[in-house]
């Protein structure tokens, strides 16, 4: 009963913050009149994807534990162990200085506990595409082999270039992603989806608005992507996105600043049951998007795999 | 969006008060006038492609076999008056060696075997349509082909920080025509599959025009002094892509050039 009280009063007491928060920021509006997303915006930040074991079921950070969090996990240089080829120095990457403004200890925020509800099968497959890696192309990260980040993996911080430009038209919202250079250009004309028969690595998302917060549903996905690429995303990364695959994302402008992304993932032959990250999208109307020419300077693919047959003919001549 | 039929009253009605309200849902009938903008300009929003033969050889030319056996007659080249000014590309005659060369070698060679982004002017006659996507400070191309995207700010952000595929592009309005300056591409690109090229001196000067809503008439002046003896120019129609259901597609190519780019680097697993 008292569990059941402090539910109800937790949940009023969201409620009544969202309706405070919509009354004390009017967003501008597009010459059409849609609340305007436009801009330049990033994604960067240093909170875990996941909820780390270490805040067992804290789901916010103090002040104090949030600025140990952000020296902690701020990117710095260090070399390489021995034997260790090494990646990008921290020039290439941008992670952000500070975690997420609400302080969650995680972008996962729905389940409670911060944690993706991965199948069996999630794991396994997971764990045969990491295996696997150097055997082929096929059970690479689609971001290795610069096809796309997918949806909604191509929203989830990327460690660099996590820029997003948005530019709203009669009829579509579009958001550019620097990464791998993918347009989405989002329907809001009240289209239903494609034909199940078209099948799209993005999927096919149409949008529409609810009061101030863009709705964008996702389905048709080929069922050759990836939940998520980025190996911020921990244990998700590698877990495959099934034909099946439904997403809907939320774009919420908060303020001047910060538009509030939140997507909610089913897919259940992966994931016991849908989850949801939430995410700040913040204002850098300095940032300057730059061709991200990915496949065209591709070398991870080709130094991967020719790497693994050089493991394989050693292994052989033992 | 709300679907609004507008009919020549509404066109005039828009005409006559531009600066009043946006119109959401000009009419795009090709025939009528191209719909405007709140300030004014032209509204080129929409999807547009051209209709020609210009990826096989922008010059004129007479259909001709497929340079790989097996696709017979689908691999085979259609013929086409080509997009050329005055009908010849003016080479150098060293360039004019090389082109003939890369033509001989155009399926090893040629950036689009590879789904390598196809560079300015050539992703505009890609056999594929394109979105060009207008606000009255932006205005962005995405290409089906590739997924190649190109930022056309209206206000010019300074130099580019490095040359690139598709270059780094400044749009300005020349009365009813965007004129966009394409500047630092890089010398990886060609003009189409007869191995037509250009070094990274490239300079594309694009002008789009409208000629009634459905359809843009589309021109680029070329100059490279590495490769042409002068700047020369292409011109073609654009065409509004007018079916209801009309949308650009997903063409991720990177996917069907594994095989061919990395195959021998495959665990061969024993059968």
């Amino acid at each position: 009963m008292i569990t059941r009280l402090v539910l109800l009063l937790s949940v009023l007491l969201v409620t009544l913050t969202i309706a405070i928060g919509q009354s004390s920021w009017t967003p501008p509006h597009t010459a059409d009149g849609q609340p305007d997303l436009q801009g330049t915006w990033t994604s960067a930040t240093l909170t875990p994807f996941e909820r780390p074991a270490e805040f067992k079921d804290k789901a916010f950070l103090t002040k104090e534990e949030a600025a140990d969090w952000a020296a902690k996990h701020a990117r710095s240089d260090a070399p390489p162990a021995e034997g260790d080829p090494g990646t990008y120095n921290a020039i290439w990457f941008d992670s952000g200085t500070s975690v997420v403004k609400t302080m969650r200890t995680s972008l996962v925020i729905d389940p409670p506990d911060g944690k993706v509800p991965l199948t069996r099968e999630a794991e396994a497959r997971r764990n045969f595409n990491l295996a696997h890696n150097a055997d082929s192309w096929e059970y690479m990260s689609l971001w290795d082999r610069c096809i796309t980040r997918g949806v909604p993996g191509g929203m989830f911080p990327a460690g660099y270039n996590n820029a997003y430009q948005i530019i709203q038209t009669p009829g579509y919202v579009t958001i550019v992603a620097e990464m791998i250079h993918d347009a989405r250009i989002i329907p809001v004309d009240g289209r239903p989806h494609a034909p199940s028969s078209v099948r799209f690595w993005n999927g096919d998302s149409v949008g529409h608005w609810e009061g101030n917060t863009l709705v964008v549903d996702t389905t048709n996905f080929n069922g050759k992507g990836w939940a998520a690429t980025s190996a911020s995303a921990g244990r998700v990364r590698g877990v495959p996105q099934s034909v099946d695959a439904h997403v809907v994302e939320r774009f919420t402008r908060e303020d001047a600043n910060i538009i509030t992304y939140r997507v909610t993932i089913e897919d259940p032959i992966y994931f016991a049951k849908p989850w949801t990250v939430s995410l700040p999208m913040t204002s850098d109307p300095t940032y300057r998007i730059f061709e991200y020419a990915c496949h065209e300077g591709n070398q991870a693919v080709p130094n991967v795999l020719s790497a693994g047959r050089v493991h394989d003919r050693d292994a052989a001549s033992k | 969006m709300k679907i609004v039929k507008a009919g020549i009253a509404t066109v005039i009605v828009a005409a006559a008060i531009p600066l009043l309200m946006y119109t959401p849902a000009p009419s795009q009938t090709p025939g009528s006038a191209m719909p405007r903008m709140a300030d004014g300009k032209p509204d080129i929003n929409g999807i547009w492609q051209a209709f020609n033969e210009a990826n096989w050889d922008i010059e004129a030319h007479s259909a001709g076999p497929s340079p790989v056996l097996v696709d017979g007659a689908i691999g085979a080249t259609p013929p086409g008056m080509g997009i050329v000014e005055g009908g010849t590309i003016p080479y150098k005659d060293s360039a004019l060696a090389q082109k003939k060369e890369n033509y001989k070698n155009r399926i090893s060679l040629d950036p689009e075997v590879k789904c390598y982004m196809p560079g300015v002017p050539r992703a505009t006659y890609m056999p594929q349509p394109f979105q060009i996507l207008q606000t009255t400070k932006d205005i962005m191309i995405a290409y089906q082909y590739a997924g190649a995207v190109r930022q056309i700010p209206l206000t010019n952000p300074g130099p580019a920080p490095s040359d690139s595929w598709m270059g780094t592009s400044v749009g300005r309005w020349e009365g009813n025509t965007l004129v966009v300056d394409v500047t630092d591409q890089n010398d990886r690109t060609w003009f189409d599959r007869a191995g037509n090229y250009h070094s990274d001196a490239l300079h594309v000067v694009e002008r789009y025009t409208p000629m009634d809503a459905g359809h843009i008439l589309y021109e680029a002046t070329i100059e490279d002094p590495n490769v042409f003896t002068r700047p020369w120019k292409i011109s073609m129609p654009l065409y509004r892509r007018v079916e209801k259901n009309a949308r650009l597609m997903e063409f991720k190519c990177v996917e069907f050039v594994e095989e061919l780019m990395y195959g021998n680097l495959r665990k061969q697993t024993a059968r």
